[in-house]
Formats: C-alpha cells, sequence, structure tokens
C-alpha cells in the first residue's frame, strides 16, 4: 500500500508543479523532483520484492473503470522515467532559465509536469483506452516540450514531423487496441491467452516501433533530438523511446506472440544497431549524433528482446534469462548515459550557442566539469568497462553464447555477436571523434574559445547521472536482483540468481577502476618529479599551426562513412579541387536522412498529390454537387441492397 | 592461509611477468629484420633501454593539451595489463577466470584504443588527428574480425571464457584461425602492411603519428603498453593455434614463451617480406582476416556434423 | 579419404574468394587455374579402383583446368597487352563478402537437399553451390572480358563439381559433357575478345552495349 500513497503523492506533486509552473518557478520545480522522489521510491519499492501494487477504486473515465497497477515491469520503467525526470528538471534551471527564457522557461515547468504524469499513467494504466489516452498525452505534451523555443522554425518543423509520426504509431495502436478489445471483450488489459490474438503483434510492433525509434520508424527523431531543447532531449531519448520500448515488452509478455515475431524483433534489432550507428557517424550535429545513437542503442536492447522471445517459442527460457536481462538493463543504462550525454551536449549548446562540432573543439580547458562528465558518457555508450554499458552488453554477449550452445538459433547468435561487435567497435569510433573534437585540441571558432563552465544546476545534473553510471559499472551484481523480477515476470518463471559473471565482473571493475587511478596518480607524480616544459604542439615542425587545421568530425569519420556510402547517400556541394594550381573552392556534404527521402517524401508526395485531385472536384459549382450527392446515395443504396447482407 | 592471498599472489606475479617480458617481443622483431636485411641491428633489449631512458626525461606539455593528455596512455595502459592478466598462460589454466571474459578482454583492448585516441586528439594536431581516425577506422575491421576468431575459440572450447577455450586441436580451423589472427595481429599493433612503425614519413603512419607530440614518461607508458599489446597477441596466437593441453605446466610455459618468441621472428620475417599496403587496400586484407576466422568458425560448428 | 576431399573441397572455396579479391588479372587468372587443378585431383579420391580411364580423364581435367587454358588466357592478355588491373562493378570487399555469404547459405542450404548417404558427409554439393554462385558473381561484379572467361572457368568448375555427385553412375558422360562444355565457352569468349577487341581497341565488356541497335 506504501506504494500507492507514494504514487499518490507523486500525482499531487505534479500537479501543484503545473500549478506553479508560471509564478512560482522554484517551488514548481522543488514539487516535480519531490514528485520524481517519491515515484523512483515507489518504483524501487516494488523492484525490491514488496510485490505488485493493484488499484480498482470503482471509478470511470470514458466509461471505462479505471484500474491501476505496478507490478516489476511497471516498476522498471517507472524507476527511469523518475531519474532522468528529475535530473531533466534540474538542469532546466540553469539551462533553459526565466532569466533567458522568459515565459518559455513556465510552459517548459508546466508541459514536463504534464509529460510525467502522463507517462506515469501510460505505465500504470490496465486499460487499452486509457492507455490511447496516455499515449496521446505523451505525444503533444511532447509536441510542445520539443517546440518550448516558438521562434525556432527548425524546432517548429521538428514538433510537426514528430507529431505527424507519433499519430502515425497511434493509428496502429488503435486498430491494435480496438482489434484486441473486440477478440478479448473487453479494453481491461492482462495477458490473453487466445492465439488467435497473436497476429496483432504486427501492430502493436509497428505502433511502438514508430514511438521507440526502430530503424526504419526512426524519421522522425533526429530532427526531434536535434531541435528541441537539450533537457527535453535527454527526456525524449531517455523516456519517450523508451515508452516504445516498454509495449514491446509488455505485450509480449501478456499476449502470445506469432511464430516469426522473435526473428523478426531481432532482424530490426541488428539493422537498427549498425545502421543507427552508421549514421551517427556521419553527422555534423552534435545532438542529430547523439539522437541516431538512440536507435543503434534501441537495436541492441531489442537484439536481447528478440533472442529473450525466440527461447521462450523453443521452450527454453532458460537460456534467453541472460539476453533479456542485458536488454532489460541496457534499458536504463541507455536511458542514464543518454540523458547525461544530451545534457552534455546542452550545455556545450548553451555555452557557445552551436551545435556544429566542426565549430567547437577544446572545451575541456573552459568547461572542464562538463567535459569530464560528457567522456564519461561516452565511454559508457561505446560499452567501455568498467562502466555501465559494458555490463548490459556483456550480458547480451554471454546470452548470445547460452544460444549458441543450446543449438537452436546457433547461426543467428553468432551473426548477432559479430554484428554487435561491429557495432561496438563503430560506436567507439564515434564517441573518441565526439570527445576528440568537441572537447579536445584547440578551439576552432572564438564561440568556442570564449566558452564558460555549465552553472551549478546543470552540473549537478550531470553529476547524478554519471554517478548512476558508475554505480551500476562497478555494482552490476547489486542491479541483478531489480531486473531479474522484471526478467521472472517476462518469463512467467523464476530465472537465475546473481550470475557468478556479474559478481566477478563487479570486484575486476573496481580493480581497473582502482589500477586507472593509482597510474594515473603515478604518472603524476612522475611528471613532477621530471619536470614539464609548455611549448605548442609540435604538429611535425610545421611553423604556422591553425585550429581550422585539425581533424573534424568530418574527417575522423571519412574512411568509416565510406564503408556506409551505400546507404548513406551523402550529398556534395561545391567542386573538390583539382589540378595543380587549384582554385579556392568550397565544398559541403551533408548526409541526409535515407529513409525519409527514399521512402516517406515520396509516399508523402503521393498523398498529396491525391488530395491535389480530389481537390478537383470541389470547384464551386452547385450543380455538380447535387450530382455527386445523387451519385453517394444512388452507391449506398446498392451496397445496402447488394453487399449489406452476408 | 587466507583464501584471496593466493590468487591475488599469483595474479601479481603475472602482472610482473608481463610487465618486464613484453618489451622483448619487439628487440626480437627488430634482431630478426635487421638479421634477414644483413646488419647488426639493435640490441635484443633496445627497448628497456629506451623505456628507461624515457622515464627519465623531462616532458614536453603540448599549450593546448588537456589533462587527457596523462589520462589517455595511464588508462590505456590499465586496460591492456587487465586484457593480458585475462588470457592464460599455462595449461592449468591461471587466467583471471571470468565467464565471458573474451568479451571483456576485447573490450579492455577498445578501452586502450580510445585512451590512445583521445590523448592523440588532445594535441590539436593534425596529423595525430589522422592517426587517430586511422586507428579507429581499422581497429573497427579488426575487431570484428578478432571477436569472429574468438567466438570460433569459444564455439571450440565451449565456453566464452578466456580461461576455458584454449584447447587447440591443430586441424583445418586452427590454420584458418592462426592465418586469420596473425592478420589481426598485424594489423592492431600496426606492423608492416599495415603500418609502418620505421617510416620516417608522417602521411603514412597510424599509431606512430599518434604518439609525437607525447614525451618523456607518457610515451614510456604508451611504447611499454604497444609492446604489451604485442606480446598479447603473441600468446594468444600460440594459445589458440598450438596444442599445449597435454604437456607439464612448466613445460607448456616454457614453450608458450618460445612460440610467443617464434611469432615474434614471423612477424619479423613477414614484416621483412612484405611492404606497406596502400590505405585502400587495408579493408581487403582485413576483411580476409575476417573470413579466414569466420570459416574457422564454421568448421568448428559443422566439423561435428561432418565428421 | 572424405577428409582430404573435404580440404580440397574447401581450399577449392577459398580459392573462389582469392579470384574475387583479386586486383589483378593474374592472381585470378592462377586463383582459377589452381582451382581446377584441385578439382581435377578430384575423382581419384571419390573412386576407390582406379581405372585407366579415370586416372586419364583426371589427369586431362586437371591439364586442362590447370593449365592449357589459364596458358592461353595468359597469352590472350600479352597478346591484346590489356592493362593487369582488375576494374570491379562492386568493389572488392562487398563481393568478398558476398561471396563469403553465398559460401555460408550454400552450407546451411545443402543440409535440406536430399542427398544419397555417400554423399552427406562431404562437401561437394555447398561447394559445387558456392562455387557457381562465385562463377557469376565474378561475372556480373568485373568489367574486362578476362575477368569474365575467368568467372565463366570458376562457373564451370561449380558444375564440375555438380557433376561429380553423378560420378559413379554415368562417369563418361559426366566427364565428356564438362569439357566439351569448356571448349564450347572458351571457343565463345574467344571468339567475343577478338571482337571486341578489332571493334574497340579494349577489352571493357561495358563497350558491348554500343553494339545494340
Amino acid at each position: 500500500m506504501t506504494a500507492g500513497w507514494l504514487l499518490a503523492g507523486a500525482s499531487a506533486a505534479l500537479v501543484t508543479a503545473g500549478a506553479l509552473a508560471w509564478r512560482w518557478a522554484r517551488a514548481s520545480v522543488a514539487a516535480t523532483l519531490a514528485a520524481c522522489g517519491a515515484a523512483a521510491a515507489a518504483a524501487l519499492w516494488t523492484l525490491t520484492g514488496a510485490g505488485t501494487w493493484d488499484w480498482q477504486p470503482g471509478l470511470a473515465l470514458g466509461g471505462q473503470p479505471i484500474h491501476l497497477q505496478l507490478d516489476p515491469m511497471s516498476a522498471f520503467f517507472l524507476a527511469l522515467l523518475a531519474t532522468v525526470g528529475g535530473a531533466g528538471s534540474w538542469f532546466a534551471r540553469g539551462y533553459w532559465s526565466d532569466r533567458e527564457r522568459g515565459s518559455s522557461a513556465a510552459r517548459g515547468r508546466l508541459w514536463w509536469a504534464a509529460f510525467l504524469l502522463s507517462v506515469g499513467w501510460l505505465l500504470l494504466t490496465r486499460n487499452g483506452l486509457h492507455f490511447l489516452l496516455g499515449w496521446e498525452l505523451l505525444a503533444i505534451t511532447a509536441y510542445f516540450l520539443i517546440t518550448l523555443d516558438r521562434r525556432d522554425p527548425e524546432a517548429r518543423a521538428a514538433g510537426w514531423l514528430y507529431l505527424a509520426a507519433s499519430h502515425t504509431a497511434t493509428l496502429s495502436l488503435f486498430l491494435f487496441f480496438a482489434a484486441l478489445a473486440s477478440r478479448t471483450g473487453t479494453w481491461e488489459l492482462g495477458p490473453v491467452r487466445d492465439p488467435a490474438v497473436a497476429p496483432l503483434f504486427w501492430l502493436a510492433l509497428i505502433g511502438f516501433g514508430i514511438k521507440g525509434a526502430v530503424w526504419p520508424g526512426h524519421v522522425w527523431l533526429p530532427s526531434a533530438h536535434a531541435s528541441a531543447p537539450s533537457h527535453v532531449s535527454a527526456l525524449l531519448s531517455g523516456v519517450a523511446i523508451k515508452i516504445g520500448m516498454y509495449g514491446l515488452f509488455r505485450f509480449s509478455e501478456w499476449l502470445p506472440l506469432p511464430a516469426q515475431a522473435g526473428w523478426v524483433v531481432l532482424g530490426l534489432g541488428l539493422a537498427s544497431g549498425v545502421l543507427g550507428v552508421a549514421f551517427a557517424l556521419a553527422q555534423h550535429d552534435l545532438k542529430r549524433l547523439l539522437a541516431y545513437h538512440s536507435v543503434e542503442n534501441i537495436g541492441i536492447i531489442l537484439i536481447g528482446l528478440g533472442f529473450a522471445i525466440l527461447a521462450r517459442q523453443y521452450g527454453q527460457p532458460a537460456w534467453g534469462n541472460l539476453v533479456l536481462a542485458g536488454g532489460l538493463l541496457h534499458v536504463w543504462n541507455h536511458g542514464l548515459f543518454k540523458s547525461l550525454l544530451f545534457l552534455g551536449a546542452g550545455s556545450v549548446h548553451h555555452a557557445t550557442g552551436t551545435r556544429i562540432m566542426s565549430q567547437l573543439g577544446g572545451l575541456w580547458r573552459s568547461m572542464p566539469w562538463t567535459a569530464s562528465f560528457f567522456a564519461l558518457g561516452a565511454m559508457a555508450i561505446a560499452g567501455l568497462p568498467p562502466l555501465n554499458g559494458f555490463v548490459s552488453e556483456i550480458l547480451i554477449y554471454v546470452g548470445l553464447f547460452d544460444a549458441f550452445a543450446s543449438g537452436h538459433p546457433a547461426y543467428a547468435a553468432v551473426g548477432s555477436a559479430v554484428l554487435l561487435g561491429l557495432t561496438g567497435a563503430l560506436a567507439l569510433a564515434c564517441f573518441s571523434k565526439v570527445v576528440g573534437v568537441v572537447f579536445l585540441g584547440a578551439p576552432r571558432t572564438a564561440a568556442a574559445a570564449h566558452a564558460h563552465e555549465a552553472g551549478p544546476e546543470q552540473r549537478t545534473a550531470m553529476a547524478v547521472l554519471a554517478g548512476l553510471c558508475v554505480i551500476i559499472g562497478l555494482l552490476p551484481a547489486g542491479a541483478w536482483p531489480l531486473v531479474a523480477m522484471v526478467a521472472a515476470q517476462w518469463q512467467g518463471q523464476p530465472v537465475q540468481n546473481t550470475p557468478l559473471l556479474l559478481t566477478y565482473l563487479g570486484s575486476l571493475h573496481l580493480a581497473l577502476g582502482c589500477a586507472g587511478v593509482a597510474a594515473a596518480a603515478l604518472l603524476m607524480a612522475r611528471l613532477r618529479r621530471v619536470g614539464v616544459r609548455r611549448a605548442p604542439t609540435w604538429d611535425c615542425g610545421y611553423a604556422a599551426p591553425q585550429a581550422t587545421m585539425q581533424y573534424t568530425a568530418g574527417s575522423y569519420a571519412a574512411t568509416m562513412t565510406g564503408w556506409f556510402r551505400w546507404i548513406l547517400r551523402p550529398q556534395r556541394h561545391g567542386e573538390p579541387v583539382h589540378g595543380i594550381f587549384a582554385q579556392p573552392t568550397r565544398v559541403t556534404e551533408h548526409t541526409g536522412e535515407t529513409v525519409m527521402q527514399l521512402a516517406v517524401e515520396p509516399l508523402a508526395r503521393a498523398v498529396l498529390l491525391l488530395g491535389d485531385l480530389a481537390r478537383r472536384m470541389q470547384h464551386g459549382r452547385v450543380q455538380a454537387y447535387v450530382l455527386y450527392i445523387l451519385v453517394g446515395v444512388a452507391f449506398i443504396a446498392a451496397l445496402a441492397l447488394h453487399g449489406g447482407a452476408p | 592461509m587466507i583464501a584471496w592471498a593466493e590468487p591475488v599472489a599469483s595474479t601479481l606475479l603475472r602482472a610482473i611477468a608481463w610487465i618486464a617480458l613484453a618489451p622483448l617481443v619487439p628487440g626480437i622483431i627488430h634482431r630478426t629484420k635487421a638479421w634477414i636485411a644483413g646488419r647488426r641491428g639493435p640490441p635484443i633489449l633496445q627497448l628497456y633501454y629506451d623505456l628507461a631512458r624515457l622515464w627519465r626525461k623531462e616532458v614536453v606539455w603540448s599549450s593546448v593539451a588537456s589533462p587527457m593528455h596523462l589520462l589517455g596512455p595511464a588508462v590505456a595502459w590499465v586496460a591492456v595489463l587487465g586484457a593480458a592478466l585475462l588470457v592464460p598462460t599455462d595449461a592449468a589454466h591461471a587466467g583471471l577466470d571470468l565467464p565471458g571474459s573474451a568479451i571483456l578482454f576485447v573490450y579492455l583492448l577498445a578501452l586502450a584504443r580510445f585512451g590512445t585516441a583521445a590523448a592523440a586528439m588532445d594535441t590539436g594536431s593534425a596529423f595525430e588527428g589522422m592517426g587517430a581516425a586511422r586507428e579507429v577506422s581499422y581497429a573497427v575491421l579488426s575487431e570484428v574480425a578478432l571477436v569472429t576468431g574468438l567466438l570460433a575459440l569459444s564455439v571450440h572450447g565451449g565456453s566464452a571464457s578466456l580461461a576455458h577455450m584454449f584447447d587447440a586441436s591443430g586441424g583445418v580451423g586452427s590454420a584458418l584461425l592462426a592465418g586469420g589472427l596473425f592478420v589481426v595481429l598485424l594489423a592492431e599493433n600496426c606492423r608492416v602492411p599495415f603500418d609502418d612503425p620505421n617510416t620516417h614519413l608522417e602521411l603514412t603512419m597510424v599509431h606512430e603519428v599518434m604518439v609525437l607530440d607525447h614525451s618523456g614518461p607518457p610515451l614510456a607508458v604508451i611504447l611499454h603498453g604497444a609492446s604489451l599489446k604485442l606480446a598479447i597477441f603473441s600468446v594468444l596466437l600460440v594459445k589458440a593455434v598450438v596444442p599445449l593441453g597435454q604437456h607439464s605446466p612448466l613445460v607448456a610455459v616454457a614453450v608458450l614463451g618460445a612460440a610467443a618468441a617464434g611469432v615474434g621472428v614471423g612477424v619479423g620475417i613477414a614484416e621483412s617480406l612484405m611492404a606497406r599496403l596502400a590505405f585502400r587496400r587495408v579493408p581487403l586484407l582485413l576483411t580476409t582476416a575476417f573470413l579466414l576466422n569466420l570459416f574457422a568458425l564454421l568448421v568448428e560448428v559443422e566439423g561435428g556434423r561432418l565428421r | 579419404m572424405t577428409d582430404t576431399l573435404n580440404l580440397l573441397i574447401g581450399i577449392a572455396a577459398g580459392l573462389n574468394l582469392l579470384a574475387l579479391a583479386s586486383s589483378r588479372l593474374p592472381s585470378m587468372i592462377r586463383a582459377a587455374a589452381l582451382q581446377g587443378l584441385v578439382l581435377g585431383v578430384l575423382p581419384l579420391l571419390l573412386e576407390d579402383d582406379w581405372s585407366v580411364l579415370l586416372v586419364a580423364m583426371a589427369a586431362g581435367t586437371a591439364l586442362a583446368k590447370g593449365f592449357v587454358i589459364p596458358s592461353l588466357l595468359r597469352r590472350a592478355m600479352h597478346a591484346a597487352s590489356i592493362d593487369r588491373e582488375v576494374e570491379p562493378l562492386i568493389g572488392f570487399v562487398p563481393s568478398l563478402l558476398l561471396g563469403a555469404l553465398a559460401t555460408i547459405l550454400a552450407m546451411l542450404l545443402s543440409r535440406s537437399l536430399p542427398l544419397l548417404p555417400e554423399h552427406s558427409r562431404t562437401l561437394l554439393l555447398p561447394g559445387a553451390l558456392a562455387t557457381a554462385i562465385c562463377g557469376a558473381l565474378l561475372i556480373m561484379a568485373r568489367t574486362k572480358a578476362i575477368s569474365q572467361v575467368c568467372g565463366y572457368l570458376v562457373l564451370e568448375n561449380g558444375a564440375y563439381l555438380f557433376g561429380l555427385l553423378l560420378l559413379r553412375s554415368t562417369p563418361l558422360l559426366v566427364e565428356a559433357g564438362i569439357l566439351l562444355d569448356l571448349t564450347v565457352g572458351i571457343f565463345v569468349i574467344g571468339i567475343v575478345v577478338d571482337r571486341i577487341q578489332r571493334e574497340f581497341d579494349s577489352l571493357d565488356t561495358r563497350n558491348l552495349t554500343e553494339l545494340h541497335e
């Protein structure tokens, strides 16, 4: 029952936060933080074994009885929501402050609270209609959050695209829930045994896949994440797309699945993983790059889910344990380090006014805290030990080995492991590029040279997220019971105790961290001893070095993007230099969104064309309109007479 | 006797052995190359002298460098040493026995790469940026090949732990694996067909160009880390290909050491016979290594069915 | 015996990939020749009692595939003074990966095909499939006529491997058919090469498109 009171308190605090958003900024943020704290407490309460909280007050909303339930699966996502929601709202105090942004900051607080409330509702409700209600609220509040800066045309365009994509997803989900309700006879959600509902999973996959930014449903994501304010990007990437994952985990738990579901999910995961990171490599905009990495990480989560589904369908959930747990843990991990990275990118944008990586550089010296947190996040997302990203990835790898050893999807497991390795190596390349180009070296522009460190609120928010990344990295065995509870719920049977792997890994990570610190300290002491002389970078003796001569984001990744030209389809503008006495020239290269250009835009054009044709029927001649009516009535009459009765 | 004292002592012992012996491998390679070219060549212990000299030298610190310039080498060295400790060095499987340690091994090497690449980018030098870009790009392909090779080994040994997967059979799979892993060794350590460690033209360098602005103790750490990595890959290659299981532990260690030195000689011979590849041909060679390892994997998977 | 057989077929499959990865014509010709030589030995491994005919056939095949045709090709290359560089339509790395994929898929596919018990443990069928696909790939993905002849040779080697599956029932027919096929193929290609050479002073098959109306 404690969970219920905590959640009631959290909702009340969020409503208060919304109400206070305009006048009492500080109180509003405090209320949001309190709500997040309460929600996190309720979630952890459930995850540590306090049992499921179920609430049916006998009230009705929209003709359907309200039914809320906090089970481990909901609690797992609720904990992430509370963490990122709290960190982001605190970050916004420095980043999107009333002093700089005026009424936009107040609107931000209001929509933030509304967003948290609608996602919380979505996670807890057990009614299909109410789920759709929450889904729609989520879409709308996220739209207003993306377009907080109303004067920015990019943000407005991104908002529209997001809204359109979101409604495509809603359409699919509406069909899904309606068909489910008509089959089961109730809008109540819960485990279903009837195998006839299995094909509905495809509808759910489309809807949740678009929301969850699964390739190729990710078209809305790059522009939305890039143009939104950074704390909003963090929330979108850390939480909103995870709701898509929640839907997939949830309904793959509850519904019987079609036989190919596991393979399709796995295929989508692999495609998202490799292509997401390939597109990320080609980006020049820091936040667009991070956005594409969300696609990649969603892919990793789906690899876990896909194999878990396969394991269950083969009737041997045991070897699915580790992949499932790895996929679930990656939901948390990605939520943490991606929010951290977006907050860091926001601080950089705030300090320099640009998101183009090749206009930055050398920020480590002007903003050491932000740089350190960002580098930590970069190492975590690249899956490097001893941080949290590696924990979930090694779980998936070892799980893949289990899958191989089981003998069923042996080739798929081998292929997935190789592609996962490829994804990891590309992600490492990408983030060494980001850290190197943005934070290291010399500043490339005056804006980068005069950057200022992020404010205390921004730093605290980043520190909290970075701290959680480190904690999960160093104490993976501590995270296991929480994840195992969710995995057990999904599989419908208990999973193994803390694997030896995690116990060992924790102590190895600790040893690695200590050794790293010790080695750095030793080296530092040695430097003091032998003495340090300052000099300009040698650069092979070149006498007039300029900051613009440094490797840029584009040149750093050029080799790798070359391998993916077939899908990246970069567009080059301007003539490259040629000849011996070359004239000055200007060349730009730009990688668009291939799915958008090749699939979505032609489709949209076709729809518009149809619309134009249809509009010709509206010409203002009343005579013709009467004819239309007559034809229409005749058609309906024919239908009623002929086709109406079966 | 405390239960944890023995493993800790043995780990420490092996760490010291790795640290102390690793600089021998580049020495062997140089000696081989000199011998083939008919020169006398540097003494086999040359790297030890270099490291001792660098450790005492003053540091010239680039004016644009951040703490990453020092953190990078330190982290990279620790990561490589950690990877070394995962590799079992005798028949008794005395590596750190972690389920899935093969993956940890790969990612520790990745961590080391992150450290060196970041330290290189830190100087703001175009040349070092170029080196870092090449290093991470080629590493993508060689890491895929390495993962595939380790998968083949783990399928063969029935475990994803480095401590249990080296049970070389000496069959066709081992032959393929030997080829694949040797190419990976050359690529990961920036040896000749991929990079020429002795060249003096910065435009053609990979690893050497990344450390141009390092000096003194940090450079010593980087060089030692590089030799450590070379030693790791030599031992890995030997363990993967040569059946050592039936020997007594002492003999096995001796055989392992001799064979690892033999790998060094092999690298020296390869370097003497080959020229550096054009950069656009590098992906082809690494893809070949990947395919060799992939077919080794296939032989392991399908072998049971055909026999 | 089966192990040696599988080893040789594996080597032949590796030579497919080598041919796909070759950036110079001579090395591509060498790969195809070596493959022919390796495959020529196979009948001796498949049959337990060696008849004179069998030995003669094997020697003939090895000689033709391994020496005669390659040396003809080399001579053609020199006579027409063709540049040694291979010009790929599909890059070397992608074609190599495609070839490997084809090999693995052939392996998986041959599991589900009904085979004689004595063949189920050999790699004859997957090897034949992989070789045929790689040959076709070579023809599709390269521009020069010489490299297409090499592709054709590799394709023929695949067909020959298929034929070995029938060796026990109709040995002579298989061999004769293969050799006939090969001769015709070489004839046709030889004529085509000659025509292109005379017409365009180069051996780029892309020029053939100019011959249409």
